[in-house]
């Protein structure tokens, strides 16, 4: 099914990609993965954001690689020539593990999550989902575009917009895994008085 | 989009009406001050272009060259290193036309160069070219020494840098006067003081920025109850604020409430490696702040110096509430940690902070929520006759053998935020500084 390719980027991609998107963008070949592939992963994220829509966030929690580093950089107004628009060192609205994911779900969960009551009405827009494989056969890099649009209470409505590089893996039980996930915010000031849900 | 002039006769009616909004005494706050346009535009001018407002700490900009860009008030300002190796602070704005002449929020450069007609100033903020000199020769009403970008004083506590427009204002060191004392628990503690770690967290909330200054300077009555969900989720229960071991503390506005129980705050930044590092130098900070300053490092607590700098001890955070119109404040968060902690606590802090309190953090994810309704209902007629009650410990004042300040027994109380509002009452009230009263 998936063709040997030329060197692909490894999954070391975390780091390497600037604010837009990566300095070179590569020609690949289109059957660099298979098409099944392709859907099987576009269904999971689609699958993904319904779980986010509902709050599904112990289920989500599922799709989580064990090692999974959950990441939203804080971004940067900078000039074109300083290329730190953001840094793994600087700060972050999410530099998370699974330990800090869990506990940021348990406060959502709790009754008292006074700002979750009455819900936010969510919906995880994903779009511009490109695979490419990585020297791991069993781990693809997939780049996605996501709008997060909510409302709450009668009139309050923010919008989040990234673009997102995730490293996806077959499990050894043979379902995907979100095994790294880094967020590219489109706003450098924060539009909105708190992030109440994920990317 | 605001409807009073700048006519004195406007603005001495409005601030002889400043008593009738704030009633320190009884404990009373009158909600237009959150709300209304034209007190709104008078603090801008008495509160923020008056004080010592926060622009950058010494860490920030190592290097000459190194600059940030911020506000004072609504005023935005270039914070840059110069070619003397001190700290500058000027308007952002072109002396021809106005135009911005910086656009990124931080970064290294030599000159500020407008897009406009390409005028460029030094990192002084001082005049140092123009396009098509020659246009200007010989020109009496063009002189390069005058047509600067607008300068503020700049002076500094423990790497800590303030600014200041209003030239008779007095000197950092009496504006904060003994809430210094308190400011060395955490700039002081340790030999070498603090550091920031990089970037600068920025949102913004729909609400007035009094109401988060307020929650800071002393408000731990809510914690218990507004934070309920992240303390369950992380402790399973409520923390301890013990009235006989806890205090507000004010001076002259700024405040901080606090108990003596050393790690608190900390406590819930999730990571045993900062909590071995404070318990390991519990006796080094007992040495240097005396036994009760040094109980206080990490200690359940919140604070504020006036008008807009709040921050929380133990997590390492400062935070600046920055004005954007009455109904709404773009808020920058910073975390902290000290100079010679080691290496790998930055990202303990770090992630911590992030945590807990930044616009995702489990903790300040339901106080935003607060402070925007507390502003929005105001948009009621019927609603803003309606007056607050900060009325919460009116009898709690003591005489303390070591606290300096206006001291008051337990930190579940609202003398702190009397304190606050007393103070920007003051400040609206006050023609000059000559009448702004010690507090």
């Amino acid at each position: 099914m998936q063709k040997p390719g030329p060197t692909y980027q490894s999954a070391k991609y975390q780091f390497e990609v600037t604010v837009n998107q990566a300095e070179k963008i590569e020609a690949r070949e289109h059957r660099a993965v298979s098409v099944d592939l392709v859907i099987e992963i576009q269904q999971f994220l689609y699958r993904e954001a319904r779980l986010l829509d509902g709050e599904h966030l112990h289920e989500w929690l599922e799709l989580l690689a064990d090692d999974i580093h959950y990441w939203i950089p804080g971004m940067q107004t900078r000039y074109r020539n300083d290329d730190a628009k953001f840094s793994p060192t600087r700060m972050a609205f999410f530099d998370d593990d699974l330990e800090y994911l869990k506990i940021r779900v348990a406060r959502a969960k709790q009754p008292s999550a006074w700002a979750e009551d009455p819900p936010t009405r969510h919906f995880h827009l994903v779009s511009n989902i490109e695979v490419e494989p990585t020297d791991t056969p069993t781990e693809w890099t997939v780049h996605s575009l996501v709008i997060n649009s909510r409302h709450h209470a009668e009139d309050d409505e923010m919008e989040l917009k990234a673009r997102r590089v995730d490293l996806i893996r077959r499990d050894t039980d043979g379902s995907l895994k979100l095994a790294r996930r880094k967020v590219i915010l489109q706003q450098t000031i924060l539009q909105a008085k708190n992030i109440n849900t994920f990317l | 989009m605001t409807n009073l002039s700048t006519k004195t006769d406007d603005k001495t009616e409005l601030a002889s009406k400043v008593n009738d909004w704030v009633d320190a005494e009884e404990g009373y706050i009158d909600r237009r001050i959150f709300w209304d346009d034209a007190i709104y535009s008078l603090e801008l001018e008495r509160v923020f272009a008056r004080c010592w407002i926060f622009v950058a700490h010494d860490s920030q900009l190592p290097e000459v060259g190194d600059f940030l860009t911020t506000t004072i008030g609504e005023d935005a300002v270039i914070v840059s290193r110069g070619e003397d190796g001190k700290i500058h602070t000027f308007l952002n704005s072109c002396s021809h036309r106005g135009n911005r002449v910086c656009f990124a929020e931080v970064g290294k450069t030599r000159r500020f160069t407008c897009n406009f007609h390409g005028w460029s100033y030094g990192l002084d903020g001082s005049l140092k070219s123009v396009s098509r000199p020659k246009s200007y020769d010989g020109k009496s009403n063009f002189d390069k020494s005058r047509l600067g970008l607008h300068q503020a004083r700049v002076e500094s506590y423990k790497g800590m840098h303030f600014a200041c427009f209003d030239p008779d204002a007095p000197s950092l060191e009496e504006y904060l006067g003994d809430f210094r004392w308190y400011l060395d628990v955490i700039l002081d503690n340790d030999e070498g003081g603090i550091e920031f770690i990089d970037g600068n967290i920025k949102s913004r909330l729909k609400c007035n920025w009094k109401f988060p200054a307020e929650n800071f300077v002393g408000d731990s009555y809510h914690a218990p109850w507004t934070h309920s969900s992240a303390l369950i989720a992380m402790f399973g229960k409520q923390p301890t604020m013990r009235p006989d071991r806890s205090y507000h503390a004010n001076v002259n506005g700024h405040g901080w409430e606090f108990g003596l129980d050393f790690i608190g705050n900390a406590a819930t930044l999730n990571s045993p490696q900062i909590l071995e590092y404070l318990r390991e130098h519990e006796a080094r900070f007992a040495e240097r702040l005396g036994k009760v300053r040094s109980r206080m490092v990490a200690s359940l607590s919140s604070a504020n110096v006036f008008p807009n700098l709040s921050f929380l001890a133990g997590h390492n955070t400062f935070r600046t509430w920055n004005p954007k119109g009455p109904r709404e404040t773009e808020l920058h968060t910073w975390v902290f940690l000290n100079a010679n902690a080691p290496e790998e606590l930055k990202k303990e802090y770090r992630r911590g902070v992030m945590l807990t309190f930044s616009p995702a953090g489990v903790f300040e994810m339901d106080d935003g929520e607060n402070f925007e309704n507390c502003t929005a209902v105001n948009a009621g007629v019927v609603t803003r006759r309606q007056k607050l009650h900060a009325g919460m410990g009116l009898d709690s004042r003591i005489e303390h053998e070591e606290l300096k300040g206006n001291v008051h027994q337990s930190q579940i109380n609202e003398a702190n935020q009397r304190a606050f509002y007393q103070r920007w009452a003051d400040l609206m009230n006050a023609e000059t500084w000559a009448d702004v009263p010690v507090r």
